[in-house]
């Protein structure tokens, strides 16, 4: 049973955690995708300027992550926002690829901001040490559960939005057809403005939990950017529903690589994490470009 | 500053060979995204390959990492050019045939295992440590000889390149590639195989990065992770060729120098500031090559050198 | 004064232009029908109108204010409602959600207008909760209708609306263009069925090769022995 609960407390708790963390990036990749039509490189930065913009607040006045968090999602959005109207507004018009090269700059100028602003060293939120809680052999810590939940909260409010109010609706028609929702009189500015709230919102939530998970770096953008681009293209990219599924999915097989499967060593060595990401990736572009959801409605 | 001195001299000749080195890896990018539009955002994997298989291939054996092969140099790069080729057309294969943001991701990706396979896989490139001894042609001679000499050949290689480069751009193949960056609806509707076009151009840039990779890892005669450094790698590459003129060969060379040129020289200045403002001035050069390759796309999309229609057009007698 | 004036038209795509001059107009209240061969440039005055072509010179008024090149929403704000030949809903949302997004732009009071457009459109009550792409052709070009008529326009313009559609559903499109008219709605209505349209509208312009070849009464067009040889099918 020993080899159960470390299965269960090591590597699959993990590997939801991450997932959920994933799922939070990969949504907005998709969203993005869906409504601009392009690969936002920028959006694993984003992720870090949320972590860092919750740095302030844990740093300085000895707030918990938790309430920090509220304002690193709107310092967040309000930054896409303005990255938008500056970067990505004028090549509205243009080809999607060169809009692809603008978020690529504009990946470099956040991290570069983001170093002159807080150094490049490594930090960490100070929580303090709690001690998981123990169910039977289950260990599972406080922050993994509020991990899960405030995703799963969050991800349940962004359904409701799309399904049930007039501007998340009006997101799904732009997605849908650009064309005819300019013609039918849907804002399509106004829509993507939301996009953008939205996408860096539960971007920057997903790097504080980073934060409260591990720890924070200004390369961790970079880092991420590769399991986001998994988690969307494997969800069908576009599809937010497909994101969150997929984000789960490339968290759990990063971290399930790793179990020694079958020998005693590892089966994936830890440090090749991120290259399971990028063999889902390259597997769902040949086997199924379109994404494992393809066929649902968002 | 005495500009006559030895030090300057050799500042002249190292950041003459660096904008030449970059400049290949340009002229290479320039093949893939300003011939068929294709977004590489892992120039790095394909630069590292063809470093690391040239330094691999030449350096004597060492306990370090896997070597011993002790093959000249110019045997040793056409192989770093294959293995990079190889390595293009499989990720070529897998996503060329759907939309232009899957290959920009898969790039990414690539660029990252290779990054992981590099800093994990001690055994081939010793890791962190990295790769020394590495011989550079023409090091025998004295100096400066030495190394104005293999300024020559990098020039010499820069120029091959362009040639070629040249013809290929009047060619009727590089009349088809750019018919599909422009319209591949419409390149298909006429009956161009346009996987097959763009697969073509996507191992020929690959394969000219690798040579690339190849002479930095004997110009610097080591060789280290810093070479899957994406910054300066894959983003810098971008905003030369972005600066220089997509779709231009002269302007992808202008571009390599003169943004090389901005690099160092800014680096020369801020080097000579008090040692905390020395990390953070690196930042802002970054923040600020960022937001220049912004300003040249926003209102200089097509570059110092904008792309023109081959010569070959050009030269026709204008009726009327 | 017109409902809508389309003057001196030149318009295209890219570097390409399609009408050279074209002169269109609808009376508030009736019915006018564009007609003419394949690649006349029929449907590039509406596609213009709404930024989905390039306007090169002229102008369009409505109710006598120039409304050139306005953004879409605004067009669609002063009463202009537009349905394109394809790709007319949003496949993905359900045939409800295609309605609310025709009345974007005045959300208040959205119940009352979905009844008065299943009144117009029976056979879309049953499908409500269906998404639009998993309709037939004709009950789709209802929901793309319908959803047009969701701002309670003044001008419908109407992209080839029976194109694809089998003989039954062609009659049941025109007869509902007449219900909508009769209910006071100017109709811009471009055509391949051209014995039809005409047959239910009250302008008539031919059009060929981008520019005006005949304008005329909708009846008298359909008596003139060089149209209906040339343009009408014999």
């Amino acid at each position: 049973m020993a080899a159960l609960s470390d299965f269960i407390n090591l590597y699959l708790l993990p590997g939801l955690v991450v997932g959920c963390i994933y799922a939070l990036g990969a949504i907005g990749i998709s969203l993005l995708f869906g409504i601009l039509r392009f690969a936002h490189f920028a959006h694993g930065d984003m992720m870090t300027l949320g972590a860092y913009l919750a740095i302030i607040f844990t740093a300085s006045l000895g707030w918990s992550p938790y309430a920090a968090l509220p304002i690193a999602v709107v310092g967040t959005a309000i930054v896409a926002l303005a990255l938008d109207r500056a970067f990505y507004k004028p090549f509205r018009r243009s080809a999607g690829i060169v809009t692809v090269i603008a978020s690529f700059g504009v990946m470099l100028m956040l991290r570069s901001a983001i170093q002159l602003i807080w150094g490049v060293d490594v930090k960490t939120y100070d929580i303090g040490i709690r001690f998981p809680m123990e169910f039977g052999m289950l260990k599972i810590a406080p922050r993994q559960v509020t991990i899960v939940l405030v995703t799963a909260a969050l991800v349940v409010a962004l359904h409701l939005f799309l399904s049930r109010t007039r501007l998340g609706k009006a997101m799904r028609a732009v997605s849908d057809d650009p064309d005819l929702a300019r013609v039918s009189g849907i804002n399509v500015e106004q829509v993507v403005r939301w996009t953008w709230i939205i996408g860096a919102g539960l971007a920057a939530a997903g790097g504080v939990f980073i934060g409260i998970q591990t720890k924070v770096h200004p390369n961790m953008g970079w880092d991420l950017l590769l399991p986001l681009f998994a988690a969307a293209v494997l969800g069908g990219i576009g599809r937010p529903y497909g994101a969150v599924a997929g984000g789960l999915a490339i968290g759990l097989c990063q971290e399930l690589a790793t179990y020694p499967w079958f020998s005693d060593q590892p089966f994936v060595a830890p440090g090749y994490k991120p290259a399971v990401a990028f063999s889902v990736m390259v597997i769902m572009l040949i086997w199924r470009p379109t994404g494992l959801f393809r066929g649902r409605v968002f | 500053m005495d500009i006559f001195s030895a030090g300057f001299l050799n500042y002249l000749i190292a950041l003459g060979t660096m904008s030449g080195i970059y400049a290949v890896l340009c002229l290479g990018l320039n093949l893939q995204w300003g011939f068929a539009g294709l977004f590489n955002a892992g120039i790095a994997a394909f630069f590292a390959i063809g470093a690391y298989a040239a330094a691999i291939l030449t350096t004597p054996e060492s306990p370090n990492h896997l070597g011993g092969f002790g093959l000249p140099v110019v045997a040793a790069w056409p192989v770093a050019m294959l293995l990079s080729g190889a390595l293009a057309w499989a990720i070529g294969r897998i996503c060329l045939k759907v939309q232009g943001d899957y290959l920009a991701m898969a790039t990414i990706g690539i660029a990252e295992v290779i990054r992981l396979v590099i800093k994990n896989e001690e055994w081939l490139t010793a890791g962190t440590r990295g790769i020394s001894n590495i011989a550079r042609p023409f090091e025998a001679l004295p100096t400066p000889w030495n190394a104005l000499a293999f300024l020559g050949l990098v020039a010499a290689l820069v120029a091959g390149i362009y040639w070629a480069a040249e013809r290929a751009w009047a060619s009727p193949w590089g009349r088809a590639l750019r018919a599909i960056r422009d319209s591949d609806v419409a390149a298909a509707a006429i009956g161009k195989d346009v996987t097959q076009f763009r697969l073509e151009a996507f191992v020929l840039g690959a394969m000219v990065m690798a040579l690339a990779g190849a002479l930095s890892a004997h110009y610097f005669k080591f060789l280290g992770t810093t070479a899957t450094e994406p910054m300066m790698v894959t983003f810098l590459v971008w905003v030369m060729l972005i600066v220089g003129g997509s779709g231009n060969n002269r302007g992808a060379i202008l571009g390599a120098a003169l943004i090389w040129v901005i690099w160092s020289a800014t680096e020369l200045l801020t080097n000579r500031l008090p040692g905390e403002w020395i990390t953070r001035t690196s930042y802002i050069r970054v923040l600020l090559i960022g937001l220049l390759l912004q300003i040249v796309l926003q209102r200089f999309g097509k570059g110092l050198l904008p792309e023109r229609p081959p010569r070959m057009i050009d030269d026709r007698p204008k009726s009327g | 004064m017109s409902l809508l004036q389309i003057q001196k038209l030149v318009a295209g795509y890219g570097a390409v232009d399609i009408l050279n001059g074209v002169d269109i107009a609808v009376e508030p209240g009736k019915i006018s029908v564009i007609v003419g061969p394949n690649g006349a440039g029929k449907s590039t005055a509406m596609k213009a109108l709404f930024g989905l072509a390039q306007v090169r010179e002229g102008r369009v008024l409505f109710q006598g204010d120039d409304v050139t090149r306005l953004p879409a929403d605004k067009l669609v704000a002063r009463g202009i409602a537009y349905v394109p030949q394809e790709r007319n809903v949003f496949r993905s949302l359900s045939v409800r959600e295609n309605l609310e997004m025709g009345a974007f732009l005045k959300p208040g009071d959205i119940a009352r207008r979905i009844e008065a457009v299943l009144a117009l459109f029976p056979p879309l009550r049953e499908k409500l909760k269906q998404a639009a792409g998993e309709l037939s052709g004709g009950q789709r070009q209802m929901v793309a209708m319908g959803r047009a008529l969701m701002l309670e326009p003044r001008l419908l313009m109407l992209d080839e609306p029976t194109a694809g559609l089998s003989p039954l559903y062609m009659d049941q499109i025109f007869d509902r263009i007449v219900a909508i008219n009769q209910s006071g709605v100017g109709v811009l209505l471009v055509e391949q069925n051209a014995k039809q349209a005409l047959a239910i509208g009250h302008l008539g312009y031919v059009l060929a090769t981008g520019r005006n070849r005949f304008t005329d009464s909708a009846a008298n067009l359909l008596a003139n022995r060089e149209v209906a040889e040339s343009f009408l099918g014999g």
